[in-house]
């Protein structure tokens, strides 16, 4: 091997994280990004109050203000919080649903809109309030009508965030589980001499901001900082560690998962290159880059789990970013065993399309952390049974990947039987490992099964759609052994079988929508997006399917030569 | 050589066959399950015979295909036989599951005694028959009505209804005077005929609701009611109800919104009414409809600086709910009653005529109620007729399904009742939970539909029931049951806590924390189950069988090869057949041995 080019490559994967693509230096507010703010059942920095209001408002995390300068969601969410700007009249308030907007005659070519906009569209309130009507009387909504309920909660959240003097900071004073103040409440916890300061001093913030706007907010650094340790003086025992509070803001603004799949990215294109230039080079220097993305992926997990104190997979997006995950490190493993760059090739663009999408589509996949339903809590299984089970589907995806990766090769260059031979083998290797981690994990279900719900088997939708998986990955493997398939067929099988596991990991949620393993998955979408892409895939296969039957025909072959 | 049938039986030929046939049909079942229900595939698909069968070929195959692999040298060969007999082990332990396991719910109350009965899922039926035999079964229904089984006891189950009454037939053998008139209503339009008995005496049937419109029988005692009861209504007095105030009176309609001072120097403003409060799911106070069922006015009380929010509500011994107690007043909403403007009244003169006064909603109409005369009461295109007339009417019940009045209009009331017939063909409706008496020609039956109750062997009182919150807000974090269990037999007692995932096990039953109700806190649901140990012991053993036999089979013979090369002791072991082509020979651990060169 190539230690120097490899350490040139995680040296160089090193630098991507330290050299921020996007990062402000230090602007003296970390004091208010790690106040502790007690919201939706635990404790959190205001940076991630800030990122959370305005990411749900406004679909995004920064703002571009009317001048023209573009405020992070700290700047923006400060803005609300000191009503320093008029909110009435900024295009804030994401509405997405196009139908929806040409229904209240919105400009459908928009995306965010003003409060009073929306507040003043007499149609869209009569739409809530039918909504809200129908919601009363347990009559299924339109999606016209859930969308608009969407809308109404984020200006109920703009309403309420602007201004909020009730936003809960004042802490406890003994009860470790008690419910916080904010600061015009404060007087209810504390002596009226105690919390007369701090309100104070949040007023001097607001009027700092109020007469300079954006470009003062480094000035209330000094009050900033007296704020929050007057307010950790208030209890010190209650008050959360700063160093709890300071990895969540470290964690939101590192973005690992976000860095990951950039790593994940130039370490694809550089083992793609090695395929015809500097051969060992640069496939070594690849191998450092996806070793540093691996590494910044399992630290960005390990910060998750210590923030949200749980295990890693509890709810949809952190499956995806799971699953990412398992792909990369499964075909890192087996990269080191074999050595001839597949694996890399086939997992890299897919950890890269699970670390976007996770990234991409909050109003699906909601990244944000909140606390367990009772169900998945206090749980020794929750922590390897779901862990197990989708480090299987990142096995069938790598398949999938080497699937794709050998069609190609099927398509454009047939005559390379030694290569097509190989990574049949390769893709061979992959389906056991998801054989066996699918199987355990199934069982392992069935035992956590049997404790919760005191059977260990008893055909709910998951379960069986779990089995299904196995048996549609089973069945041609079975069948290689025979010879009714291939070298071909396991890689049609490893794509084509694929699918059910995207319904045992989807479809059963948001499809099916039935049985007990319906809690904590939101509420799906873009069913018609992921139907697409499904078949179009499919389409390709059968366009190779059709192209290696003709192929055959003309070398007047058999299946079974193809063994 | 075994004969062909058996090679065939546990050939791989068959197996993926097999496999591909039990993918689909658990496929169709998943989709199917979404359509009608857990409890009808479970019964259909699950736990029917063919199922069972498809599950025991599978189980046949797998276990002679390893018999057939005898003897089994090598790891491949080892894991092979462990996974497979694993499989034959779970797919047994998992039908016992399904098959032999009881499980039923129990509800248990803080401020009620111990628990004894479990609800089982499923109904029973009991019957005795007119030669004093008793026998039971279970009852399963399918969604479109169906029961299953079909025949039991000598009669024939001929359906089942969700929605049942009680209804009535007179007969004309009463010792007093009691009218009792049989009305047919029908409409061409709707395609409907119904008919209806409506009688003086007993008071239930003296009035009822069909669909949307109101019918009643009313005695007049004398030529003075009998005028007012056959002239039209009187306009509703007040639109919005009065509000009373210590002694004085409001219109509500009048004051909304208008702050009206009173002599205590408080200052009063209805802000809101709601003909039909409800709270909805975000907690904000809204009306279902716009008809006075459950009437609340918003009133906003101040007095200098004091200032109170008051819910108050029209119904009878509902204390309005105040957001302070500062100003204190004697506040109460007479709402409005909740009248049908629609009514079809037959008055019974005191010389034993029939005369009828029919209002809707364009008018008002009266005269003679004669048989075979029909009557168009002005509701859609309903004609009314008499057609039976009872001088000494006496009560005769029964049970009947609840028809639909109006499409679209099902009646909410009634009770779900199993539809049987005897040789003869005589049929009756069995209520629900209410043992009935069958009178037939060959004697009577006792027939009982029931839910289906287990008792168990110990008491089961809840103590406490603890819920918790996540901190700073009224989400659930966790609920937990204290209780005690009793064992009569021993006369002891356990205390136990049960929470979500954390079940307690008592003389061979689990206790598992089902469901709560949040508006109740002194309730608790548990689920209490039961199998025997050697299920548990099958499964497990199966699970650690299948788990062993796959990693020995895929990575036993690398891992052994390896290992007689570092040993050095190896001769080589030939290929697998589907062994994979071994990578360069490493000598050491593969990660390790990558910074090695």
């Amino acid at each position: 091997m190539k230690l120097i080019t490899f350490l040139i490559g995680l040296v160089l994967g090193g630098l991507l994280l330290i050299v921020p693509l996007n990062q402000s230096s230090p602007d003296g507010l970390e004091s208010l990004r790690s106040l502790a703010v007690q919201l939706d059942g635990r404790k959190k920095p205001l940076d991630t109050v800030a990122q959370e209001t305005v990411a749900k408002i406004h679909g995004s995390t920064t703002y571009r203000f009317a001048e023209g300068d573009r405020a992070d969601a700290l700047s923006t969410y400060l803005t609300m919080w000191f009503n320093t700007r008029n909110w009435n009249e900024e295009p804030f308030v994401l509405v997405s649903y196009r139908p929806l907007k040409a229904a209240v005659g919105l400009d459908v070519d928009r995306k965010q809109f003003t409060f009073r906009e929306l507040m003043s569209n007499s149609e869209l309130g009569a739409l809530v309030g039918q909504a809200h009507e129908k919601e009363l009387n347990e009559v299924e909504l339109s999606r016209n009508e859930t969308e608009a309920l969407t809308v109404e909660s984020r200006l109920n959240l703009l309403f309420q965030a602007v201004g909020d003097n009730n936003l809960p900071i004042v802490p406890h004073p003994d009860d470790i589980k008690g419910k916080w103040a904010g600061l015009n409440e404060a007087t209810a916890l504390y002596a009226p001499e105690t919390a007369a300061p701090l309100m104070a001093n949040f007023a001097m913030m607001q009027q700092t901001v109020l007469q300079g706007g954006t470009t003062h907010l480094s000035m209330i650094a000094s009050l900033a900082d007296e704020l929050r340790s007057a307010l950790q003086q208030l209890s010190p025992k209650i008050y959360p560690a700063a160093a709890g509070l300071n990895r969540e803001v470290h964690f939101n603004h590192f973005h690992p998962f976000a860095k990951a799949w950039w790593l994940y990215a130039i370490a694809f294109i550089a083992m793609l290159l090695s395929q015809w230039i500097k051969r060992d080079h640069l496939y070594w220097a690849a191998m450092g880059l996806f070793t540093t993305g691996l590494a910044v992926q399992s630290y960005g997990f390990w910060l998750r789990m210590q923030i949200a104190d749980r295990p890693p997979v509890t709810n949809m997006y952190e499956s995806v970013v799971w699953v990412g995950f398992g792909i990369a490190a499964i075909a890192f493993l087996l990269e080191l065993l074999s050595r001839n760059r597949y694996y890399v090739l086939a997992a890299a663009p897919l950890a890269v399309v699970c670390l976007v999408l996770a990234d991409s589509l909050p109003a699906v996949l909601d990244p944000s952390i909140a606390p367990l339903v009772p169900v998945l809590r206090d749980n020794f299984w929750l922590s390897i049974h779901v862990p197990t089970i989708t480090l299987s589907y990142a096995s069938f995806a790598l398949a999938l990947g080497i699937g794709h990766v050998a069609l190609f090769n099927y398509l454009l260059t047939p005559q390379a039987s030694q290569r097509l031979k190989l990574l049949s083998q390769l893709n061979y290797r992959v389906l056991q490992v998801g054989v066996l981690l699918l199987t355990t994990g199934i069982i392992l279900g069935g035992i956590w099964a049997h404790f919760s719900w005191g059977r260990f088997w008893g055909w709910d939708p998951k379960e069986t759609w779990a089995l299904i998986a196995l048996l549609c990955y089973l069945a041609p493997l079975h069948g290689r052994l025979v010879g009714w398939i291939g070298d071909f067929g396991v890689h049609i099988a490893s794509i084509v079988s694929f699918n059910a596991v995207l319904m045992a990991w989807y479809g059963v949620n948001f499809v099916l929508g039935t049985g007990l393993h319906s809690y904590g998955f939101g509420s799906g979408g873009s069913d018609l997006l992921i139907a697409s892409v499904v078949g179009l895939d499919l389409l390709l296969v059968l366009t190779t399917v059709a192209r290696h039957s003709g192929w055959l025909k003309r070398q007047a072959l058999t299946p079974a030569d193809n063994l | 050589m075994p004969p062909k049938i058996v090679r065939f039986l546990g050939s791989i030929r068959l197996a993926v066959p097999l496999l591909i046939a039990i993918a689909v049909v658990l496929i169709g079942a998943t989709f199917y399950e979404s359509e009608v229900g857990s409890l009808t595939v479970q019964m259909q698909i699950y736990k029917s015979p063919w199922f069972g069968a498809m599950m025991f070929l599978l189980a046949v195959n797998l276990g002679i295909s390893t018999l057939s692999r005898w003897p089994w040298k090598g790891p491949r060969k080892v894991g092979f036989a462990l996974t497979h007999w694993g499989l034959v082990v779970i797919i047994a332990g998992s039908a016992a599951v399904i098959h032999l396991s009881t499980e039923g719910m129990l509800l248990v109350r803080t401020d009620a005694g111990p628990g004894q009965q479990i609800r089982v899922q499923g109904d029973l039926l009991e019957v005795v028959a007119p030669d004093q035999s008793r026998q039971q079964t279970d009852i399963f229904i399918k969604p479109d009505g169906t029961v299953h089984p079909q025949q039991f006891a000598g009669l024939q189950l001929l359906g089942y209804s969700e929605r049942t009454m009680k209804t009535v037939q007179f007969t004309d053998n009463g010792q007093v005077d009691n009218v009792a008139v049989n009305l047919e209503l029908h409409s061409d339009r709707m395609g409907q005929t119904l008919a209806r008995w409506l009688a003086v005496a007993p008071a239930g049937y003296s009035q009822m609701d069909v669909g949307p419109a109101h019918l009643e029988i009313m005695q007049a005692a004398d030529a003075a009611e009998q005028r007012q009861l056959l002239s039209p209504p009187a306009p509703p007095q007040s639109q919005l109800g009065q509000l009373q105030v210590g002694d004085r009176t409001f219109e509500v309609a009048d004051i909304v919104g208008q702050p009206q001072p009173l002599r205590s120097g408080v200052t009063l403003e209805v802000v809101q009414v709601w003909p039909d409060f409800r709270l909805d799911q975000a907690g904000l106070p809204g009306s279902a409809s716009e008809a006075f069922r459950n009437p609340a006015l918003q009133v906003k009380l101040s007095r200098g600086d004091q200032q109170a929010q008051w819910f108050v509500f029209g119904k009878a011994g509902f204390e309005p709910v105040r957001s302070g107690d500062a100003i204190d007043l004697a506040i109460a909403y007479d709402a409005p009653a909740l009248r049908p403007t629609d009514y079809f009244r037959v008055v019974v003169t005191p010389d034993q005529q029939l005369f009828y006064a029919a209002a809707f909603s364009k008018g008002f109409a009266t005269g003679e109620l004669l048989p075979g005369q029909a009557v168009m009461p002005g509701w859609a295109d309903f004609k009314i007729s008499l057609t039976e007339q009872l001088t000494h009417a006496q009560v005769q019940r029964q049970i009947v399904p609840l028809m639909p009045v109006a499409p679209g209009t099902l009646a909410n009331e009634g009770a779900p009742a199993l539809h049987v017939a005897t040789a003869a063909g005589q049929d009756f409706w069995l209520p629900w939970g209410e043992p009935t008496s069958l009178a037939t020609a060959d004697g009577n039956y006792f027939a009982a539909f029931s839910p289906k109750l287990l008792t168990l062997p110990f008491y089961v009182k809840l103590d406490d029931f603890i819920v918790e919150r996540n901190e700073g807000s009224e989400s659930v974090a966790m609920w937990t049951s204290q209780v005690t269990l009793f064992d009569p037999q021993t006369d002891t007692a356990t205390r136990r806590r049960v929470w979500m995932n954390h079940p307690t096990w008592f003389r061979g039953w689990k206790l598992a924390q089902a469901s709560w109700n949040p508006g109740d806190l002194a309730q608790s649901t548990l689920q209490l189950k039961r199998e025997p140990w050697w299920v548990t012991g099958l499964t497990w053993t199966g699970s650690m069988l299948i788990v062993l036999g796959i990693g020995v089979m895929f990575y036993g013979p690398a891992i052994a090869k390896r290992w007689r090369r570092w040993t050095k002791t190896a001769t080589p072991e030939p290929s697998p057949e589907t062994a994979l082509p071994e990578t360069e020979p490493a000598t050491t651990i593969p990660i390790l041995a990558v910074f090695g060169k």
